[in-house]
């Protein structure tokens, strides 16, 4: 098979020592690669109810076929081990020049095993590792680390780190390469738990050859072409931050914690605005031809500061905490990038304390200290709490949402907003119902991007009967699971007439497989399947499918309603009404072969 | 015999709201194809990213939100008092 290098290189951490791992082409072209491949080696490399913070859970970073054939937007680095935060996968995506060089070492996919006897970066070329003492670099941030390890070991080395809430085990610690954040389910917290600064790589080889060279060219080119039409114009012009005042005027922007789904203050957080008074450049990912990472400055007297921005910063550290000052916004965001946290996470489990503070129900340390709905400087206050894990109250935050109010519990946990222990993005489900069946039932916990699910709720499908909506979730679901493996960027999806027959052309043209549009729709399918499998094995039942008690009623969807499209889901699947995967149906997806016990466990 | 237009409110999110200058608008159409021809005459910015001169109509990753309702219809008809949102088709972050 064409577009692979066919092997892993499994990295025992307190040995400091690497083996290759063969990966065999049947694997690939039942899950691709990216967030496939990673899903796939971390099952068979994890032991059965794998505790997160322990040694035993592996760290898997893997790319795709796509990576490195000039396909634009390919340049995805997949992360997938066990979330510190849901105890089920944690899988995570960033966009950096870290995976065309893990590409050139000549292996698809690192796993890290074991813990480092102390705090190490591992260094990677080509096919050796080693361990170098990283006691220098502790305490500094995820971009500083990358710059000095780049000035020691030379610029063609690529780093991805953690910063201080890593070490300090935050649970939603990020991964930070390149300035991009993979963030979502605290893989930080992993690292760090393995004594791991950072990952440094340098591979000196050649990407594996394609199929067919000049037409993979071709269509690169005709990619590139449409990825600067219409349809990726909003991306390119404003980025995500456009969508909050829109969302507000629907009613559908998460706002104090999700009790209500407008922000009064909409307009004064406006993406429109943010372009026209903060903007300070616009950026790409490596090897991408759209560029929709806006960064903006602060405008007020504090220190001058500039940040990436997206959406769902905007909204964790904006309305969901009632701040309406976009300064105050982009220092958060700020700080989430220094620390290396997850700006979702983080701004939900804030929002969470808020909350606490307007009951009347104690929290720890000083009340002074407390964050409050609409206190900018709290919020900024409460985030390096948690970052450095400083005062009881950082450290009750540092631990997210679910926990924190299982600790501090009366009735605390009613507006705890996460499924699965992970803090709910920005969209009120209170009238989309795609989205309340995609956060409770996508593997990861409540994740927007999975399933993309608000597409349908944002259409003229809105108002489909229940097995409409749940199969055209599952659909949904499975085209960003294939996006995830080849890998291309979401923001590419609709530059595609037909996706999934114009991705396994490329696919074919790249490595040589000749699946058909419903094949790769399948490979999809079979993805998610695999991540739900890895859930199963860590404990999951059918109560973990659900939303947060608020959501639950007139202020969110009907229970009735969200069990019934749960339950169509489910069919849909092929799964029992209590969400379990028949065997017959591991036949039937082409899985059973995937899942080969192994030493490890699987 | 011509039908009647209508007053209708448009408000513009996003790159279209960028493009127009504005977020709100008062226009007359009598269906929503009428209405891009009109959006285009009075905001010639916003031809080419969000209508298609070819066409008379929205490039795909845009729609019209009337009354609450998602529509890429163009022979949705606007009555009196009606509320058009023009706006990017939705995505969410990448990662
Ligand atoms: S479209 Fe945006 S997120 Fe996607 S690869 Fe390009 S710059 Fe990165």
């Amino acid at each position: 098979m064409h577009g692979v290098h066919g092997r892993a290189l499994v990295v025992d951490l307190a040995s400091g020592t690497a083996q290759p791992f063969p990966i065999p082409d049947d694997v690939f072209r039942r899950v691709l690669g990216g967030t496939g491949l990673a899903t796939w080696l971390l099952l068979r490399f994890a032991p059965p109810r794998v505790d997160p913070q322990s040694p035993a859970n592996p760290f898997v970073l893997a790319t795709g076929p796509f990576i490195g054939t000039g396909l634009t937007t390919s340049s995805k680095l997949a992360i997938a081990t066990t979330s510190p935060q849901t105890g089920f996968i944690g899988d995570s995506l960033t966009s950096s020049y870290f995976a065309l060089v893990l590409r050139r070492t000549g292996f698809d996919a690192l796993v890290l095993l074991g813990q480092a006897p102390d705090w190490s970066v591992l260094l990677v070329e080509d096919d050796r590792v080693s361990l170098r003492p990283a006691h220098d670099l502790l305490g500094l941030d995820p971009e500083e680390t990358a710059g000095r390890l780049r000035a020691e070991f030379g610029r063609d080395l690529r780093v991805a780190a953690i910063g201080r809430a890593g070490e300090r085990l935050v649970r939603f610690a990020a991964v930070v390469n390149d300035g991009r954040l993979a963030g979502r389910t605290g893989p930080g917290a992993v690292l760090g738990t393995k004594r791991l600064k950072a990952i440094a790589i340098r591979g000196t080889g050649r990407f594996p050859p394609v199929a067919d060279p000049a037409a993979v060219a071709r269509a690169a080119r005709r990619l590139a072409e449409r990825s600067l039409g219409p349809e990726t114009a909003k991306y390119r012009e404003l980025g995500t931050v456009a969508n909050l005042v829109f969302f507000s005027r629907l009613g559908v922007l998460p706002t104090r914690n999700f009790a209500a789904g407008s922000f009064p203050a909409a307009e004064t957080l406006a993406g429109e605005r943010l372009a026209t008074a903060h903007r300070a450049d616009r950026q790409a990912c490596a090897a991408c031809t759209v560029g929709c990472e806006h960064h903006f400055r602060t405008t007020d007297d504090g220190p001058a500061t500039t940040v990436r921005l997206e959406y769902e910063s905007l909204f964790a550290l904006g309305s969901l905490c009632g701040i309406d000052d976009p300064n105050v916004v982009l220092r958060a965001a700020a700080l989430c990038d220094r620390y290396g946290m997850d700006a979702i996470s983080a701004g939900g489990t804030v929002a969470w304390a808020m909350e606490c503070v307007e009951r009347g129900i104690a929290l720890p340390g000083d009340p002074a200290e407390w964050p409050r709905f609409g206190d900018g400087r709290s919020l900024l206050r409460t985030l390096e709490a948690i970052g450095e894990r400083r005062s009881p109250l950082g450290d009750l935050l540092a631990e997210g949402s679910r926990r924190a109010a299982d600790i501090v519990g009366q009735g605390s946990h009613a507006w705890a907003m996460h499924v699965k222990g992970l803090e709910l993005p920005g969209y009120h489900p209170r009238k989309l119902r795609a989205m309340a069946l995609g956060f409770a039932v996508t593997p990861r916990g409540a994740c927007h991007n999975r399933t993309s699910a608000y597409e349908i709720d944002f259409s003229e499908r809105a108002g489909d009967e229940v097995d409409r909506i749940a199969l055209a979730t599952a659909r949904s679901e499975d085209r960003s699971a294939v996006l995830d493996a080849l890998p291309l960027c979401k923001f590419l999806r609709h530059c595609f007439d037909d996706f999934f027959a114009e991705a396994a052309e490329l696919l074919r043209l790249v490595t040589g497989l000749a699946e058909s549009a419903e094949e790769l729709r399948t490979a999809g399918e079979r993805i998610v399947t695999l991540k739900k499998l890895f859930n199963l094995r860590q404990g999951w039942t059918r109560a973990d499918d659900t939303l947060p008690e608020r959501l639950l009623g007139p202020d969110g969807i009907d229970p009735a309603e969200l069990e019934a499209l749960v339950a169509a889901y489910y069919r849909i699947r092929g799964w029992t009404p209590d969400g379990l995967v028949p065997i017959t149906r591991l036949h039937e997806l082409g899985i059973d072969p995937l899942l080969v016990p192994t030493t490890s466990g699987c | 015999m011509a039908r009647d237009t209508s007053m209708l409110s448009v408000e513009f999110y996003g790159l279209p709201a960028l493009l127009a200058g504005r977020r709100r608008v008062e226009a007359t159409a009598p269906t929503l194809r009428a209405l891009v021809q009109v959006l285009a005459e009075r905001f010639p910015a916003l031809l080419g990213t969000v209508i298609d001169p070819s066409e008379g109509w929205l490039n795909r990753g845009y729609v019209f939100v009337v009354d609450g309702r998602f529509t890429r219809d163009p022979e949705t008809e606007l009555r009196p008092g009606t509320e058009v949102l023009l706006v990017a088709a939705q995505a969410g972050g990448v990662r």
